[in-house]
């Protein structure tokens, strides 16, 4: 792909709101680990009273939003909000909620998600179980549709060019890449929000316990979820030069892989061949070798089999030496979100953060050429190459 | 940058399954509205939808597909080997990393949420069994799809609400002209849910009984349900294996305003019609139907109408919504709505807007009314709005219409 560039960045996560925590939490993993899988919960208190997930603590979206007008919006849409907002701030696009670069016409939104609707389908649909489906909120109701989060965001921050959700598991916020670069390639706009958002919910919570999938408790194999969201504004490299932006990585190359299982009974899939694929893909879109990347932020989660295949795929690619990171350990499984997660780490390692916490190899002197990964339960996988600007 | 071109289509609607049925029964005027079967509505003031009726899953699909898919899936897939048999696509032929599969929808597999979820509330977490929770899923739609076809390439569900079809056939067109796949299987599935009726409802944005487009005793619109799945191919991989080409695809556009309500001067819809338009390098004097929005609720086709009157001024256009007949299928309803573009570009002739008697004089529209109307369509505009405050619009034309679609949409833009 073309080079785009990162000009800016913002995240809510369960290690702080805003760069300055986050990449204060990341650079000391383990006490950050500690403090994002606290315990007992806020959000699940009742179905989960002894469970460590990693949630986005003491949360008062009044702080970030202020008073008033987002009375009906969901924990997801004041997530992508906060993180939006941030995110066009930092990048000199917006100072005071003002624009003072570019227009609103031409700042879109490429949000992912993989479960964003699910907590106002249940919100709307105990009451009318429980008490009758004529009296469900009808404020309520266009919650219920998976774009309504990154809907809101649009309106919230008058962002009028394409507006675009995606769901593609745990791959969407990467695959919001690619989509981000269709729309720029076609002039659709200057710059997008590119990124995602999760939330913890307990029908999500359930869910992923009765599959038998979620840790037991902190150092235990499974996943160990989190939620968030976490966004970074993507431009036309002229673009963001012209304007005299400042440049925090280049995102030049996109691959992504779907593998089926064999069989027939199975949905879940773990596999190597697709994570090898989209890797490779990658690279070859952004004629970088497999030698020149200094740094993977991996998709590991804990998840075993899911782990091992991606083990297997990078060995096969990168050898034994490349330095692999795991962002998920400290920020949790955020699904929809986590390619959102290990694109601002990755920030955080591009402005200085300590490269950590490493899986394999040894944290890189400099790091000019990195890769970010993110598998899905059933055989998709995506990957992005990001390039520092020199 | 490449040429794209519609080479199969399916369909699955409230009026027929398969595109030479849906074909006959909108030239025929027929109606999908029925008074529901899928769920108790006794306790609403609303009973009639619009529901896919004749659907039996394993027509389509293999006993373990049917057993690993909710209904949406199962529409959808039906919907994809409808398309490739309509494409002379064989078993294996486009498998690998060239294919993707784009899937657009507003709540997917809304029903298997809706089951577990009142199994859950009424009796508890313990009567959930774990192998019925993977059914639900957005992410699976395109999954169910890529897996039956043997595509190796992005595998993308767009939850763009009621404009998801249009969202989705249009990021396809692009993803294959950017050569990011030769082939995208594409499209839109939905199905009738509890939920979205009480909340349609609760709206008060529910008719009772018809689906009156641009009529002035229009009572709003009815629900309905299904897919329609299209085969998706560069100018090259068409030409290489000698396809048929039923249409090209031309631009999209695409915004957002506020999240229920249509901007009451329509500006969103103004702008993304007219730049569908204009990256499709057409004027809007060359747009020879529009398949409308029309859902029949008093500010839809008010705004629209006006919108349409401000974008084609002189030179109008024919107008019509089947949605009169097929409901509004959400997310599906573009989808299904562009099997219908598709089909007036190869016959030539426009699908009636059925159940209108009185027009609307706020609604000055050239609506098509009595019955098809044969006509030239050489192009055709497919406009779509939704929940999330989205406009979005696609173009489709008779292959040989388009002149190079391919360059920027904007003029402030940057590349070329």
């Amino acid at each position: 792909m073309r080079a785009r560039a990162i000009t800016g960045w913002g995240v809510v996560s369960p290690l702080g709101v805003g760069h300055t925590a986050f990449t204060e939490a990341l650079s000391h993993p383990d006490s950050a680990r500690e403090a994002a899988f606290r315990g007992p919960t806020e959000v699940l208190a009742e179905v989960a009273p002894g469970a460590r997930l990693a949630e986005v603590w003491d949360w008062d979206p009044k702080k970030w939003l202020g008073p008033k007008g987002h009375r009906t919006f969901d924990r997801l849409t004041k997530f992508l909000i906060v993180a939006a907002g941030q995110a066009l701030a930092h990048a000199g696009i917006k100072r005071d909620r003002e624009f003072v670069a570019l227009a609103p016409d031409r700042v879109g939104i490429c949000s992912a998600t993989a479960y964003g609707s699910l907590d106002a389908i249940t919100e709307l649909n105990r009451v009318a179980e429980l008490e009758d489906p004529r009296y469900i909120n009808p404020t309520r109701f266009p919650n219920t549709v998976i774009n309504a989060a990154a809907g809101y965001v649009s309106i919230w921050e008058d962002l009028r060019a394409p507006n675009t959700t995606i769901v593609d598991g745990n791959c969407g916020a990467l695959d919001a890449v690619l989509t981000a670069d269709l729309h720029l390639c076609r002039g659709r706009a200057d710059a997008f929000l590119v990124g995602g958002g999760e939330v913890l919910t307990e029908p999500l919570y359930l869910a992923m316990r009765k599959l038998g999938v979620v840790a037991e408790d902190a150092e235990a194999p499974g996943l160990h979820l989190g939620e968030g969201a976490a966004y970074v504004v993507v431009e036309t490299l002229e673009g963001a030069l012209a304007r005299g932006a400042r440049v925090h990585a280049e995102l030049v190359g996109f691959g992504t892989s779907f593998d089926a299982p064999a069989s027939e009974a199975l949905l879940v899939h773990a596999s190597a061949r697709a994570v090898e694929d989209a890797i490779r893909l990658a690279l070859e879109d952004a004629d970088v070798d497999a030698d020149e990347v200094d740094l993977v932020c991996a998709s590991r989660s804990g998840f075993g089999v899911f782990d091992d295949a991606e083990e297997t795929a990078l060995a096969s690619v990168f050898g034994a030496s490349t330095a692999c990171v795991a962002p998920k350990r400290v920020v949790g499984e955020t699904f929809g979100a986590s390619g959102a997660m290990n694109l601002v780490a990755l920030m955080a390692f591009f402005d200085g953060a300590p490269v950590a916490p490493l899986f394999r190899g040894e944290a890189p002197k400099r790091i000019r050429h990195a890769l970010v990964l993110t598998a899905g339960f059933y055989g998709n996988v995506s990957a992005v190459v990001l390039r520092r600007r020199d | 940058m490449t040429r794209v071109f519609v080479t199969g289509m399916g369909v699955v609607s409230p009026v027929a399954v398969g595109v030479d049925a849906f074909d006959a029964a909108l030239a025929a005027g027929e109606d999908g509205a029925a008074e529901i079967t899928r769920f108790d509505h006794e306790v609403f003031d609303r009973h009639i939808a619009c529901e896919v009726k004749d659907f039996v899953p394993r027509d389509h699909l293999t006993a373990a597909e049917v057993r690993r898919t909710g209904r949406c899936a199962q529409m959808a897939l039906s919907g994809m080997r409808q398309a490739l048999s309509h494409a002379r696509i064989g078993p294996g032929e486009i498998a690998g990393p060239r294919t993707s599969v784009v899937i657009g929808t507003t709540m997917g597999e809304a029903n298997v949420l809706g089951e577990l979820e009142a199994a859950w509330i009424h009796e508890g977490d313990h009567v959930i069994h774990p192998a019925r929770l993977p059914r639900y899923g957005t992410t699976l739609l395109p999954i169910h799809l890529a897996r039956a076809i043997g595509a190796r390439g992005l595998v993308q569900t767009l939850p763009s609400a009621c404009a998801a079809g249009n969202y989705a056939i249009g990021f396809a067109a692009e993803l294959i002209r950017a050569g990011r796949a030769d082939v995208v299987i594409t499209g839109a599935s939905e199905v009738l849910e509890k939920l979205q009726f009480a909340g349609f409802a609760r709206l008060g944005a529910m008719s009772p009984d018809f689906v009156r487009p641009f009529d002035v005793a229009r009572r709003g619109l009815l629900v309905g349900e299904g897919a329609g799945i299209f085969v998706l191919e560069s100018e090259a991989h068409a030409l290489a294996r000698d396809a048929n080409l039923l249409a090209e695809v031309g631009g999209l556009a695409c915004d957002a305003h506020h999240i229920t309500r249509p901007h009451p001067e329509g500006v969103g819809s103004l702008q993304a019609m007219r730049r569908a338009i204009e990256t499709s390098r057409l004027r809007p004097e060359q747009v020879d139907l529009v398949n409308a929005h029309g859902t029949a609720t008093q500010a839809n086709d008010a705004v629209e109408a006006m919108v349409l009157g401000q974008l084609f001024q002189a030179k109008r256009p024919a107008v019509t919504s089947i949605k009169s007949m097929l409901g509004h299928c959400m997310g599906a309803a573009s989808a299904i709505e562009a099997v219908s573009c598709v089909l007036s570009i190869l016959n030539d002739s426009a699908p009636p807007t059925t159940h209108h008697e009185n027009p609307d004089p706020g609604c000055d529209v050239d609506l098509v009314v009595g019955g098809p109307r044969a006509m030239r369509c050489d192009v055709v505009l497919n406009n779509a709005l939704a929940f999330g405050g989205y406009d979005a619009a696609v173009v489709f034309a008779k292959p040989g219409i388009l002149e190079d679609v391919s360059g920027p949409v904007c003029a402030s833009a940057v590349e070329a």
